[in-house]
């Protein structure tokens, strides 16, 4: 009887420390600069949007969120793409070479982003893509390919090869089969694919900070490092753009949850 | 509609032969099944005549032309799998329309041979159902409705009953039969149940370790068996083998006598055992008998009988119908 309560306890203490920045982040974003002055976990008295606004326009959060979309929309829809075709290819085709290429997306696993940031920002400035979006797309699918084409893989292992070759029988070509047959059978590892290159692509600050240095082609990420300087920091302004920078993640993650874990376990359990 | 021709056709995995030379003219229009024990190779070759799997020796003709290299399209065949294969995103309707609908074919003409199809297997109701919303039963027509609506050239069928329960089986068999008797396309057929090999085929082919080990009609096979093996696999209670002094005693190594060929006959010219099971089926009296220097006998007798566990009785074979093997496991001729 008690060991319920203790444990209900215990989860509820977690869960308040594991929520108690995303609330004081939302509460110091909603106080008026008057309001400061009080203890961060003190509710706002007053609610005001003017940090919203003013990171929003003076801030350039506009031109930022818009940039950030444009690239995490692009990377997770090509991504998509890619790293199914590829899984397609390792699990229902036969060709020369394939163990090869399954030890070199391994090896893409094991390699740290930090480890060849160098080599890339070399590769990425010879290719004139310094300060473009596409060069940014670029670097961050060819790095996270490997992840996803093994998530593709998992799924699709699962899917019984009798349905591939039914399509093979049915006269479709392989191209078909992908489309027709596979993919939409393989929703939840699309929307998790979709949902964590988006995420990954949103929140990266690293490649972002060395491959934009131009103002407007900057990323939401980057963004909020305006709001913070060596001596000074302008709470207010990086609690709301925080916020404006958590909101699309977490309304898609609410929308996707059920897929997403089914994604993340497919192939988990047979 | 086409025959097919399997010349010295064999299949090897690198080093492993699976299939060896395998020899077979299938006519226009017949019902051919493959039987053979689990790794006999049946599936394999359904498989390489589908074109799934890759022909390694030999030739395959189909309607006269060599199809070794052609795609599984190019072979104008259709196929019903085991697990039916459906796909699960895609209603009945879609699913049978399918093949039609990767060739570009009207709308109205796809609507047409499904529903034609549909009615033919009583699937009017469930067009628009998904597979994960049908009976066993359901999916298996659906698998058959698939094939059927392309008009191939020859019927390829990989176990379609085996995922059945036994009265569903029955019927969907019979469903087959007529089915194979109204479009009189040349359908083969895999199957390691005997019982469906003898009902459905005009031949049966039955393979053995890659190998196949006779090819003939379904009475063919019962009254005059190649092998010892095919003699064993055909027939059901399989047929009981004696050596010993009983098979010396008709001047072979072997005797073969079939459940159904024993006759309790008297003390002086039979053989003496001891009732070991009774299984009683109702048509007919299944009983295992212990015979001194011949093992455990099962016997197959007409009607209702009255032998209990631990009766003796005397079992006579009806001469007529006994097999006689060799060392080989050949017959001898009478």
């Amino acid at each position: 009887m008690y060991g319920r309560w203790i444990l209900l306890f215990a989860l509820g203490v977690i869960a308040v420390l594991m929520a108690s920045p995303l609330i004081l982040t939302v509460f110091t974003s909603l106080k008026p600069s008057t309001e400061l002055v009080n203890p961060a976990w003190y509710p706002p008295l007053s609610v005001t949007f003017e940090h919203y606004v003013r990171v929003w326009t003076d801030g350039g959060f506009s031109r930022y969120f818009f940039n950030t979309l444009l690239i995490s929309v692009i990377d997770a829809a090509v991504m998509i793409v890619i790293a199914s075709l590829a899984a397609y290819a390792m699990v229902f085709i036969e060709f020369r070479g394939k163990l090869a290429l399954q030890i070199l997306f391994l090896i893409g696993l094991m390699i740290p982003v930090t480890a060849i940031v160098l080599p890339l920002f070399q590769i990425v400035r010879s290719f004139g893509l310094l300060n473009t979006h596409f060069g940014v797309i670029l670097a961050d699918l060819a790095l996270a390919v490997s992840v996803f084409v093994f998530m593709f893989t998992s799924y699709f292992v699962g899917v019984p090869k009798a349905l591939h070759e039914a399509a093979r029988i049915d006269g479709a070509t392989e191209f078909q089969i992908y489309r027709r047959v596979i993919m939409p059978i393989a929703m939840p590892a699309v929307v998790t694919t979709a949902l964590l290159e988006f995420l990954w692509s949103w929140n990266d600050l690293l490649l972002r900070l060395l491959l934009l240095t131009q103002d407007e082609m900057r990323t939401l990420s980057v963004g909020l490092l305006n709001f913070q300087g060596t001596m000074t920091r302008d709470v207010t302004g990086l609690s709301s753009g925080t916020v404006i920078m958590a909101i699309p993640v977490v309304i898609l993650f609410l929308f996707f949850q059920r897929h997403f874990v089914r994604g993340m376990t497919a192939g988990a359990v047979k | 509609m086409a025959g097919l021709d399997l010349k010295n056709l064999s299949k090897a995995y690198g080093q492993v032969e699976v299939l060896h030379d395998i020899n077979l003219a299938i006519a226009d229009g017949e019902f051919v099944v493959f039987v053979g024990p689990s790794g006999c190779g049946k599936s394999t070759l359904l498989r390489m005549i589908a074109g799934l799997e890759k022909i390694t020796g030999g030739d395959l003709l189909i309607g006269g032309n060599r199809a070794n290299d052609l795609s599984p399209r190019q072979r104008n065949i259709a196929m019903v799998f085991q697990s039916y294969a459906l796909y699960p995103q895609m209603t009945v309707a879609q699913n049978m329309g399918f093949s039609l609908s990767l060739e570009r074919r009207p709308k109205a003409e796809i609507a047409q041979k499904v529903q034609e199809a549909a009615d033919s297997l009583k699937l009017g109701p469930y067009l628009d159902r998904k597979p994960g919303q049908l009976s066993g039963g359901q999916r298996q027509r659906v698998a058959i409705g698939r094939a059927i609506v392309r008009s191939p050239q020859v019927f390829l069928l990989d176990e379609p009953l085996s995922n059945l329960d036994a009265a569903l089986r029955s019927e969907t068999r019979v469903e087959i039969s007529e089915l194979h008797q109204r479009m009189e396309t040349t359908m083969i057929y895999v199957t390691h149940d005997q019982v469906e090999a003898m009902t459905m085929a005009d031949r049966i082919v039955v393979l053995n370790g890659g190998y196949i080990e006779q090819v003939g009609s379904p009475m063919e096979l019962y009254n005059h068996p190649a092998t010892e093996f095919v003699a064993g696999f055909i027939g059901s209670p399989k047929m009981n083998f004696v050596k010993g002094r009983f098979a010396d005693r008709v001047g072979a190594t072997t005797l073969g006598v079939r459940p159904e060929h024993f006759v309790v006959g008297k003390a002086d010219d039979s053989w003496e055992g001891i009732v070991t099971l009774v299984e009683r089926l109702g048509h007919d009296t299944i009983l295992y008998v212990k015979v001194p220097d011949a093992g455990v006998l099962t016997v197959s007798l007409n009607g209702q009988h009255d032998q209990n566990v631990g009766d003796t009785i005397y079992l006579r074979p009806v001469q007529d119908f006994i097999h006689k093997f060799n060392d080989a496991g050949r017959p001898i001729a009478a």
